[in-house]
């Protein structure tokens, strides 16, 4: 078993499919390729599922490795391995993938063969970001990514499609190109120095483990310029205030589909990039600038929710509503404590379910009378009853209601914060409750009160297909609210990992605290 | 006096120049060769000559340590010169499969112009070789007055007339300036040979004369104009719109390519002890090429005037690993030539593939729905754009990688950072191309691409070396690590 690439295999199956698509069908086959297409990604979903079983919580943290030299004059190796978190995010990206190609199935008509030969394409870039353990690899995905995302804006998108399109690329090239800077910058540094630093002589690699060793060597000068590098690739990515403004634009005008895995995993591989980069690679530099980016998350959060009440357009409104849940995630991570980087994990991936069903639950009605207009609905309950029930779950899945999983991300995250600065909880909370009023506001403006537009009279409930591919968001929106162990045994050693790295004081402090409790366990063992 | 060891090392250069002359009188003959017979003679003495140049290599140069000089000095065989003479090769065999069908379309005589181009690539393995600044800039002039004429090819063109003409006249006056500064480096240093010109710079007894600085001025400022770099550019836009379009494309790549290599050559060897002088002009040359060769760039609706600013932008890229004075420089600059050989030549193949008599097909409009119409073809030139802006996993992305790596370790952060910046903006032009062919429906009017196996295969040849040089660079980074200058 442990000969086997599986992480290649994920990642390049949905690659291989593009790859039969292109060449073996032709584009009047659009019912067939739809099918194979999904099919491709459901039994990359499959494959994906052994990596929940096998991986060992309590072993390596980066597991699943692949090593082989690729570059070897500049000392770039492919390199593929996931942690917990990492673990996390490539199931969440199989899952939703499988869940976007079965939602484009009615939506899209117009060139399907390129439709599902794009979104193939971001299946294998969306992967390797997250499996990538060398840093160059990691960019290449990074940057392959857009292409595919582009298309998927540019052709099968709203009215301002092409404007969204150029936008959304444009703003995240400029990003990354800065952030490829940091990246020579710590290559240079690990090696032969740059500018006045000198180096430290290590081989020349790209290896991302590597840097996390020396993350803690580097002067604090250098880190604040590569912090700075990092932060504008990833910020415009997450998105963070002020760097949001392509999001809605790219969120509208996207298919449902793309709405779907631009908000469910797009956006967390600039909180991923965070949590994987920025924080134990640049520990002097977080903590320097953490009231800075802090004070953007709460921003953000205030910013998004207020913003997301004013909307007449469902997925405007959720497009905003992501500003500010995503602000959630960064200050939990900046609150550089266990609770809150752990919340921060756990709650990227309720993001990605929860808005991810948002945005499949109005594409659903969209396909249906094609506005998303709030104002074009009213009482829905009485003819959709199902999926008023289905959407008043992922409603209070986004508010953070307890017994579901918005509930254990956003405390956590808020205890974190509390830990860390008192009134950073505060304003958050204070962010809870406008999440709230903005979400039940839409609700029941959409499903109550009464059927008054004649064209709502006749709509169809949920179809058996609905049912499918939103059941699994619904069952894991249940279960991480109810049992969110196994999920935050999966996130504790990563976790620590990375608090220790970026805050050894607290991890330290944490620790003897602890320490007590750890050694009661066996004794308990034996005094049964 | 040559002796017969010396021709036997410059029988490429022979080779090629002979065929030239051979195709010139063959075309003086009787109705003149046939454009299929003339391209096939054309491409077969650029893959003797390219033989040749192997042999001489591995069985001349190499046994010999690796760097040969040959008559009186003047001329130098090592790994720079082969790596830059395959390169030239390559670049205009591929031209020549660019041109058969255009110049079928064009109705005009092909033996000349055939001729015309092997005669101008024997110039440019001069210009790779030439070792005192004398015999570069004979060569120079020999691949110059060659493209003069090649631009003007279409004679019945007004565009192609006009493009030849400000060429020549703009093209004269730089090889003036390039000679007025050799010749007053000569009158202060006593010598045009490389090494000997370098060593005479370092001598203190020459510092203060202002004649040194004012030659090296004007003799950089004669080389960025064969490079067309910003402010020294301005003829290349209406002579890469108004020349027929292989001839563009082989002016953007193998003229641009062996004119890099003079201008390493010349500021390496034979400027090389003044170098932290030239380095603070190259980087504000390249600054403001990134900068002025992108943003006019973004306005171009014409594809062939916009190909020509994205060459100039990418010229100054280019000069990013030339100011960093160092391995990782030189050989970074070597493979971006490489990969940017392979990217132009496929972006210009596809346009030509698209054009029409009189130059029609050159909007941006032209290729709306091309996407739908011959998805094959959209697929390669989106690549083709993806690899200009840089973007992985392309050569386009890998020889920019090094360029800024380049830039940084040699302490130029805030020109790796305008390129950054630049290469960014960039997507917005070229992806004017893609948003044209993907993301609108085309017209009525639109043209369907020709039918012309060789030019789709050279096409679909780029695009799989454009691929290979992204994912597995290693082969070719050591190419060009095997054929470095010494550094000053």
């Amino acid at each position: 078993m442990h000969n086997v690439p599986i992480l290649s295999i994920i990642c390049y199956l949905p690659l291989a499919g593009a790859l039969l698509i292109a060449f073996g069908f032709k584009s009047s086959q659009g019912a067939l390729i739809r099918k194979l297409a999904t099919g491709i990604v459901f039994v990359d979903f499959l494959l994906s599922l052994p990596l929940w079983f096998l991986f060992n919580r309590s072993g390596e943290l980066f597991q699943f490795r692949e090593s082989l030299p690729w570059i070897e004059s500049i000392g770039v190796r492919y390199e593929f391995g996931i942690d917990g978190i990492a673990l996390l995010l490539v199931l969440l990206t199989t899952l939703l993938g499988v869940l976007a190609f079965l939602s484009s199935w009615t939506a899209i008509h117009d060139r399907e063969k390129e439709y599902y030969i794009f979104l193939l394409l971001l299946q294998t870039g969306m992967l390797g970001v997250f499996m990538a353990l060398d840093f160059f690899l990691f960019y290449v995905f990074w940057e392959v990514m857009l292409v595919p995302m582009y298309f998927l804006i540019g052709i099968w998108g709203g009215p301002r499609r092409l404007y969204a399109a150029i936008k959304f690329f444009l703003y995240t090239l400029v990003g990354s190109v800065l952030m490829l800077l940091g990246i020579l910058a710590l290559y240079f540094y690990n090696s032969d120095g740059l500018f006045g630093w000198k180096g430290l002589g290590n081989p020349k690699t790209f290896s991302i483990i590597q840097f996390h060793e020396i993350g803690h060597l580097i002067p604090p000068d250098l880190q604040f310029w590569i912090f700075l590098a990092f932060f504008v690739g990833f910020a415009i990515k997450v998105p963070m205030f002020p760097f949001h403004t392509w999001l809605p634009d790219a969120h509208v005008e996207a298919p449902t589909a793309g709405s779907v895995i631009l908000a469910g995993v797009l956006l967390k591989m600039g909180t991923y990039g965070f949590v994987r980069f920025s924080l134990p690679i640049l520990p002097a530099a977080t903590m320097k600038l953490l009231p800075w980016v802090a004070g953007l998350a709460l921003v953000g959060i205030i910013y998004g929710a207020l913003v997301a009440m004013a909307q007449k357009d469902m997925k405007k409104l959720v497009a905003y509503s992501s500003v500010s849940h995503l602000g959630f995630v960064m200050l939990g991570m900046f609150a550089l404590n266990g609770p809150g980087v752990n919340g921060s994990v756990l709650q990227m991936i309720n993001h990605g379910l929860s808005t991810g069903a948002l945005f499949l639950l109005v594409g659903v009605i969209y396909e249906r009378r094609h506005t998303r207009a709030i104002a074009d609905y009213g009482g829905l309950s009485q003819v959709m009853p199902l999926y008023a029930t289905i959407f008043l779950i992922i409603t209070m899945s986004s508010i953070g209601l307890p017994t579901l999983n918005g509930f254990i991300g956003e405390f956590t995250i808020l205890v974190g914060a509390f830990n860390r600065v008192w009134w950073w909880g505060v304003i958050a909370s204070l962010g809870i409750v406008l999440g709230a009023a903005y979400m039940l506001w839409m609700y029941q403006r959409v499903f109550f009160g009464p059927l008054t537009n004649p064209d709502n009279k006749g709509l169809q409930d949920l179809n058996r297909r609905e049912i499918l591919y939103l059941a699994p968001i619904v069952i894991l929106c249940f279960w991480i609210g109810l049992y969110p162990k196994p999920f935050l045994q999966v996130l504790e050693k990563p976790v620590n990992y990375v608090v220790a790295k970026v805050d050894p004081h607290y991890a330290a402090a944490t620790t003897v605290a602890t320490a007590p409790v750890v050694p009661a366990a066996p004794v308990a063992v034996a005094g049964e | 006096m040559p002796n017969a060891q010396e021709y036997l090392v410059l029988a490429p250069e022979i080779l090629l120049a002979f065929a030239g002359l051979l195709m010139l009188l063959a075309g003086a003959i009787g109705r003149g060769m046939g454009n299929r017979d003339s391209a096939l003679v054309g491409f077969v003495s650029l893959a003797l000559t390219a033989g040749l140049l192997v042999y001489v290599q591995f069985y001349r140069v190499q046994p010999a340590g690796g760097k040969l000089r040959i008559l009186g000095d003047s001329f130098v065989l090592d790994g720079f010169s082969f790596y830059i003479k395959a390169l030239v090769l390559g670049a205009t065999a591929l031209t020549v499969l660019l041109s058969v069908r255009f110049l079928e379309e064009g109705n005009y005589r092909a033996s000349e112009y055939y001729s015309l181009l092997l005669l101008a690539t024997s110039g440019m393995l001069f210009m790779a070789s030439g070792y005192t600044l004398l015999t570069i800039w004979i060569s120079l002039e020999t691949m110059a007055l060659a493209s003069y004429i090649l631009a003007g090819y279409f004679k019945r063109e007004r565009r192609s007339v006009e493009a030849a003409l400000k060429y020549f006249i703009l093209g004269a006056m730089s090889s003036g300036i390039l000679l007025y500064g050799i010749s007053l480096l000569y009158g202060a240093a006593g010598t045009v040979q490389l090494d000997k010109l370098s060593q005479r710079l370092a001598d203190p007894a020459l510092h203060g004369n202002y004649l040194v600085p004012l030659g090296w001025l004007l003799l950089a400022a004669g080389l960025f104009f064969k490079v067309a770099v910003v402010p020294f550019h301005i003829w290349t836009p209406d002579v890469y719109v108004g020349a027929p379009t292989p001839v563009t494309a082989w002016l953007a790549v193998a003229s641009k390519g062996a004119s890099f290599a003079i201008l390493l050559r010349i500021l390496y060897e034979g400027l090389g002890s003044v170098s932290v002088e030239w380095q603070k002009i190259v980087a504000i040359v390249a600054v403001i090429t990134m900068v002025w060769g992108n943003i006019a760039a973004l306005t171009q609706d014409n594809v062939k005037r916009m190909l020509a600013y994205s060459s100039i932008a990418h010229a100054g890229y280019i000069l990013i690993g030339v100011l960093a004075v160092s391995q990782v420089g030189l050989w970074s600059v070597l493979f971006y030539l490489l990969a940017y050989t392979f990217i132009t030549m496929g972006a210009f193949g596809t346009v030509i593939l698209l054009e029409r008599r009189e130059y029609a097909g050159e909007t941006c409009a032209d290729y709306a729905g091309l996407a739908r119409r011959s998805p094959f073809l959209a697929a390669m030139m989106l690549l083709f754009m993806v690899a200009l802006t840089g973007i992985p996993p392309t050569g386009g992305f890998v020889g920019k990688f090094y360029l800024f790596a380049a830039a940084l370790q040699g302490g130029w952060g805030w020109v790796a950072l305008v390129g950054v910046l630049t290469s960014a903006i960039s997507l917005y032009y070229y992806f004017r191309i893609v948003l044209y062919m993907y993301l609108k429906d085309s017209e009525q009017t639109t043209p369907t691409p020709l039918q012309a196996p060789a030019l789709v295969g050279a096409i679909a040849f780029c695009a799989l070396a454009t691929l290979a040089l992204g994912i597995f660079p290693g082969p070719f980074i050591e190419l060009a690590k095997q054929s470095l200058l010494p550094l000053p």
